[in-house]
């Protein structure tokens, strides 16, 4: 099952880190984010802070263990963004 | 007596979109190129001059094992402009614009697709940039590399920059492949003394050597203002 927060949040991953193979449905939300999985790199994980800080208010630290947890997978990340979203 | 070769054009790639002489198979024109060389974790980030290039790179050096040379005078101008906006408007850079807009980022990236390890070199000379690649390689063959690659790139001038810069620039690449080994269907590239008719216009742009490779113009000109240097010790 995808929440309607993940759906956002693929619609995110794929505009901003132009993704431009890549569909909705190729995301699996348990899958790792970054170097296995999707195959995201070090500067799509700044990217991506970005666009949550842009979007959703959200400030992460650039290289903390947490934020390592919260970019795991889809599901991390929209857990991450439902606790701490101000916009 | 002529005046011996400095040095050959064995093969070469261009990419000019909008180009007519369609007829040219080294030549492409699409709108879009493709970058299928390049993988798409990597191609996402090239706009249409870097995939043009990593294509026409991917065809002049088979092995990915020739130094490359890469020229242009102005870069990725719209993505500099874009983002010295966000510094004027206090907003933040992105990451992937910013790690993209460096000179050397289109033979960068070309390197990473094709795990050619070679020397590269990015320059930038001021409207000198043929004069100086034919500079540069020439000392790589001179040091005994058996074929260099010499990539020349522009794009055009973003419109709101055109009043900073009046000479018009078309969008173009091109890429050859030389050496210092003659053969039957290489081109010879020969010096010659500079003479009254040269002039601050024989300073080709990538779209002026499309046209001398495609056989419109039958000779091309290129030279360098004379330069003089001196050198004073500091007291």
């Amino acid at each position: 099952m995808t929440s309607e927060l993940e759906q956002e949040l693929k619609h995110l991953i794929i505009d901003t880190l132009e993704l431009e193979d890549v569909t909705p449905e190729d995301i699996d939300p348990d899958e790792p984010l970054f170097v296995e999985g999707l195959g995201l790199d070090s500067i799509d994980a700044l990217e991506l802070g970005l666009a949550l800080q842009k979007r959703y208010g959200i400030k992460l630290e650039a290289d903390s263990d947490e934020t390592r947890h919260h970019f795991r997978n889809l599901r991390t990340l929209a857990a991450l963004v439902e606790e701490r979203r101000t916009a | 007596m002529t005046t011996p070769a400095m040095m050959y054009v064995h093969d070469w790639r261009a990419w000019q979109p909008g180009r007519r002489d369609t007829s040219q198979p080294r030549l492409s024109v699409a709108e879009k190129p493709a970058g299928g060389h390049v993988p798409a974790m990597l191609r996402r980030r090239l706009t249409g001059i870097g995939r043009a290039l990593c294509d026409m790179l991917a065809e002049l050096d088979v092995d990915a094992d020739c130094p490359l040379l890469y020229a242009s005078r102005h870069g990725d101008g719209e993505r500099t402009l874009e983002m010295l906006d966000s510094l004027a408007e206090e907003a933040p850079l992105s990451p992937a614009r910013f790690g993209l807009s460096v000179h050397n980022a289109i033979p960068g990236v070309y390197s990473i697709g094709r795990g050619n390890r070679r020397t590269q070199q990015a320059i930038a000379a001021s409207g000198d940039e043929f004069a100086a690649l034919l500079v540069e390689a020439r000392g790589y063959l001179a040091q005994g590399e058996p074929a260099v690659i010499v990539a020349f790139a522009e794009q055009a001038i973003p419109a709101r920059f055109t009043a900073h810069f009046t000479t018009p620039v078309d969008t173009a690449a091109v890429a050859l492949r030389v050496s210092l080994t003659p053969a039957q269907d290489a081109w010879a590239l020969t010096p010659r003394p500079l003479t009254s008719d040269d002039t601050a216009e024989s300073r080709p742009q990538p779209s002026d050597l499309i046209d001398w490779l495609c056989g419109i113009r039958d000779e091309l000109h290129c030279h360098r203002p004379r330069q003089a240097w001196s050198l004073v010790r500091a007291e």
